[in-house]
C-alpha cells in the first residue's frame, strides 16, 4: 500500500503521496518516511511516501492488437498504477486480436497503445501463475519450483512457455 | 465432533464475522478464506465477503489452494481490485480484515518483516503487503497462527511491521481477544477443551489475563457440515498440524 502510494505519486506527477495508516510501524523509521500536518487545520499527521518511478513496467495482458492496445479480463490487480507510474511500458499478451475487436468494448482496454513501447504475444505467458479466463494456477509446477535442490531452476525454465514451441 | 487444529482455527476465525459487515481476506490467507466461505454456509446472517483476487460476493466452484487464486472471483458480479479494497480500508470502510503474522505481541502488533534485526536479519520475511496501512485503518483485524509457541506469540517483536486495530488471535489452542485501541492487551477468551490455561500460558511468550476464559463452544452441526463440504477430502486439514 505504501508501495502503491509511491507509484501513485509518480503517476500523478508529484514528489510524494499521502497515505492512511502506518502509525506505529517501524517501516516508517527504516524507510525514513516523514509525516506532514494537515495544512487545512484538522490536526491530523499524515505519512507521505516518496514517488517511485520504475524505469520499465512489464505486464501480461489477455489480448493485444497491432497498435499495442492491451485488454485485461478479470481483476487488473496492480496493472493500472504500475503502467501509469513507469517511464516505459512493455506488454506480453496471450493472443493477438484486431483493433475492431477491442473497439467493441473499449472500457476493457487497460493500457492504450500510445503508452506501449513494445509487445510480444506469449501464449501461457502467465505460467505457472493463472491467466483469467484462459488457465488456472499450475500448483504442481509451483511446488516443484519451490523445492531447494540442484536442477530445479533449469527444469522450471525448460517447462516454461517461453522456451516451448507454440502448437 | 472433536476439534482438530484445522477446525478450531477455521471455525473460530469464522465466528469473528458479524452480521452486515464487510469482511476482507487477503494473500497467503487460506484459512481465513475458508472461514469466510464457511460463514456463508453455516450462519444465517448476511455479510459481504470481498477478497484480494478482486471478488465481491463470489460463488466459487471449489476451494483453491491459494487465497489469491482467481477461482474466488468466479460468480462475482463486480471486480473490486487491489486499489479499490485498499482505499476502502484506508477510508474506514472495511469492518473486518484478516491479516497474517510471523510474530505477534500482547497488544496485537505484528511482525511480518524480519526475524532478528532489520539491518542483519536471521530470516528476511516477505513483508506486510499493506498491513501497516490496514491494521490501523480497518475497524477490526483478526490474525491466526497454525502453531501456538513462544516463538510466534512473543513478549517483544523483533520488528514492528504494523500496529492498530487487532481484535483477535486464533491458534490451534486458543482464542485471544482485545479492544481495538492503544494499550489494550490480549486476554484469553476461549481455549481448546483438551488443554488448560496453564498449558496455554507455558506456550505463550506474553503475559495475559485469563479470568473468565471458557472452553470454546463446540462446533455446531452446521459449522461441521460446512467445513466437511469445503474440505471434503481433508486436503486442507492435513496442512494444519498444530
Amino acid at each position: 500500500m505504501t508501495l502503491v502510494a509511491g507509484l501513485r505519486a509518480a503517476s500523478y506527477g508529484i514528489p510524494f503521496q499521502p497515505v492512511a495508516g502506518v502509525h506505529g510501524s517501524e517501516l516508517a523509521r527504516v524507510n525514513q518516511w516523514q509525516t506532514l500536518r494537515d495544512p487545512y487545520g484538522s490536526g491530523t499527521d499524515v505519512f507521505v511516501i516518496p514517488a517511485i518511478r520504475p524505469d520499465i513496467a512489464v505486464i501480461h495482458a489477455a489480448e493485444i492488437d497491432e497498435l499495442g492496445n492491451a485488454r485485461i479480463y478479470g481483476s487488473p490487480f496492480w496493472d493500472h498504477p504500475l503502467t501509469r507510474a513507469a517511464k516505459r511500458v512493455l506488454i506480453t499478451a496471450e493472443k493477438r486480436v484486431t483493433t475492431d475487436h477491442l473497439r467493441e468494448q473499449p472500457e476493457l482496454t487497460l493500457v492504450p497503445g500510445f503508452m506501449v513501447e513494445a509487445a510480444a504475444v506469449v501464449p501461457r505467458g502467465g505460467w505457472p501463475g493463472s491467466m483469467h479466463p484462459y488457465y488456472e494456477i499450475d500448483y504442481a509446477a509451483v511446488e516443484r519450483y519451490m523445492e531447494d535442490a540442484p536442477g530445479v531452476l533449469e527444469q522450471h525454465l525448460a517447462e516454461a512457455p517461453e522456451t516451448t514451441p507454440t502448437p | 465432533m472433536n476439534w482438530t487444529p484445522f477446525s478450531f482455527i477455521v471455525i473460530n476465525l469464522a465466528r469473528q464475522i458479524r452480521a452486515g459487515e464487510i469482511t476482507f481476506s487477503g494473500v497467503n490467507s487460506t484459512l481465513p478464506m475458508i472461514a469466510c466461505m464457511l460463514a456463508k454456509r453455516a450462519y444465517d446472517f448476511d455479510f459481504t465477503w470481498i477478497n484480494v483476487a478482486g471478488g465481491v460476493e463470489p460463488q466459487p466452484l471449489a476451494v483453491p489452494q491459494s487465497s489469491s487464486d482467481p477461482a474466488i472471483v468466479h460468480g462475482s458480479a463486480a471486480i473490486f481490485a487491489n486499489q479499490d479494497f485498499y482505499d476502502l480500508c484506508a477510508r474506514g470502510g472495511l469492518d473486518l480484515v484478516y491479516l497474517g503474522c510471523a510474530q505477534i505481541d500482547a497488544e496485537g502488533r505484528t511482525n511480518v518483516s524480519a526475524i532478528g534485526s532489520w539491518e542483519n536479519p536471521r530470516v528476511r520475511l516477505p513483508g506486510g503487503g499493506g498491513a501497516a496501512v490496514m491494521l490501523p485503518t480497518a475497524k477490526r483485524v483478526v490474525t491466526w497462527r497454525t502453531d501456538h509457541t513462544t516463538r510466534a506469540l512473543v513478549d517483544k517483536l523483533d520488528f514492528v511491521t504494523a500496529a492498530g486495530h487487532m481484535t483477535a488471535l486464533v491458534t490451534p489452542l486458543a482464542v485471544f481477544t482485545r479492544e481495538p485501541r492503544n494499550g489494550s492487551r490480549f486476554r484469553l477468551e476461549h481455549y481448546h477443551p483438551a488443554t488448560d490455561i496453564k498449558q496455554i500460558a507455558a506456550q505463550t511468550g506474553f503475559a495475559f489475563e485469563s479470568s473468565g476464559a471458557q472452553p470454546a463452544p463446540p462446533p455446531t452441526p452446521r459449522e461441521i457440515d460446512a467445513l466437511n463440504a469445503l474440505d471434503s477430502d481433508g486436503a486442507f486439514a492435513v496442512t494444519v498440524t498444530g
